[in-house]
């Protein structure tokens, strides 16, 4: 009964015992999935695919009433919010995107954003089980051309 | 010599290993060895080209250097594994400070209180309990502290497996908005042609609409049960 109440009334002790779990979450789940993420991306990087790609995807930017260099930019923010915001104010800075066009893409470059980053983050560290991620990656890009379509309208 | 193979024997028999002379090596093994034998020689690395994305010093990559004054010990431009298990390193801090609170939050009953104040006004809006809204207001500042809210939950059974995957979509997608919007997103403010909010608050709305895309689904699929954690 006495250990129980010391319990009760130990915030320093309940800090630590939280502060471990963290310390063995970021350790066994969080940096293991961070490193192979960044692989992943690297892996992406140095073959080069991400100018095919975009050269598949253009036509689709159309529907959403955007240039297809635009794909560059969700390309980018996918695999890193910052690169994408990046990419998206080289190309209005160069005048390939105009305000219209940069207006429809930034809730896109978020709702998209970091996949893999934040798939080690958020899905890893919630355990949520792999075999639903494919749907969270999915859902996130249904959820980017929701937001094209309705920036679309009041841009 | 001899304790060596006595311990792959060993670990043969608990089937931990693969190594041993039983098992039938397939056209496939050789062909990963060949693969293995290509990605850590190094052959691959000096191509230049697309090929070195099949080199093992390739995807190690380099951390990043500090030249600028604002750098952190992850430094400027690193790539690669380096750069990502120095980018985990920066993160620690956060998690590590986030579920010491949130331990001690959950001790003095806060998780329990939101979930029974605020679960009339998730149920309909989200199909999750009421400590969905302390997951949701937490993740739009730090995902990881939103994400260790949800598996704390889970654990302590506040949520079903259903909840946690919402949870984990809403939670997902543009996730830590509200730095990363106002953090990377100030680069773009000048070329908007809206309030700054209205980008916000359609990536908010977003957030909801996805979450209730995988509410719906899995109603629809699973008719009512909880779907199944394995």
């Amino acid at each position: 009964m006495e250990s129980k109440a010391e319990q009760k009334t130990n915030v320093l002790d309940w800090f630590i015992e939280g502060a471990r779990k963290g310390w063995d979450i970021s350790i066994k789940n969080m940096m293991p999935n961070i490193v192979m993420a960044f692989t992943i991306v690297q892996f992406i990087n140095v073959l080069g695919i991400m100018d095919i790609i975009g050269t598949i995807f253009s036509p689709i930017m159309g529907i959403f009433g955007l240039p297809g260099e635009a794909i560059t930019v969700l390309l980018s923010s996918w695999l890193a919010m910052g690169s994408g915001a990046g990419v998206a104010a080289s190309l209005y800075a160069g005048g390939v995107l105009t305000m219209r066009h940069v207006t429809i893409l930034m809730p896109a470059i978020y709702l998209m954003g970091a996949q893999l980053n934040y798939m080690s983050r958020c899905l890893g560290i919630s355990n949520l089980p792999k075999k639903y991620w494919k749907w969270c990656l999915l859902v996130c890009i249904l959820n980017a051309m929701i937001a094209m379509w309705i920036m679309n309208l009041i841009a | 010599m001899d304790e060596n193979k006595k311990s792959l024997e060993g670990t043969n028999q608990e089937k931990k290993s693969s190594l041993g002379t039983a098992q039938k090596v397939g056209i496939g093994g050789f062909i990963a060895l060949i693969f293995a034998v290509i990605f850590f020689s190094g052959l691959l690395s000096d191509m230049g080209n697309w090929a070195s994305a099949f080199d093992y010093s390739t995807l190690t990559g380099n951390f990043g250097t500090m030249t600028s004054e604002t750098a952190t010990f992850r430094g400027n431009g690193g790539n690669g594994a380096m750069d990502g298990f120095l980018f985990s390193i920066t993160l620690m801090p956060a998690v590590i400070l986030a579920l010491g609170i949130i331990n001690i939050l959950d001790k003095l009953g806060a998780l329990r209180a939101a979930q029974q104040l605020l679960t009339p006004l998730m149920r309909p809006l989200m199909g999750v309990p009421g400590v969905g809204a302390f997951i949701c207001v937490t993740g739009l500042q730090s995902s990881d502290a939103g994400a260790m809210i949800i598996k704390e939950a889970r654990e302590t059974g506040m949520l079903t497996e259903k909840e946690r995957f919402i949870l984990a979509m809403w939670l997902f997608s543009a996730s830590g908005i509200m730095v990363n919007y106002f953090g990377s997103g100030a680069a773009l403010f000048d070329a908007l042609t809206v309030p700054i909010i209205v980008p916000l608050l359609v990536i908010i709305a977003g957030k909801f609409i996805g979450a209730n895309i995988v509410r719906i689904v899995l109603n629809i699929k699973c008719k009512g049960r909880d779907i199944s954690g394995e």
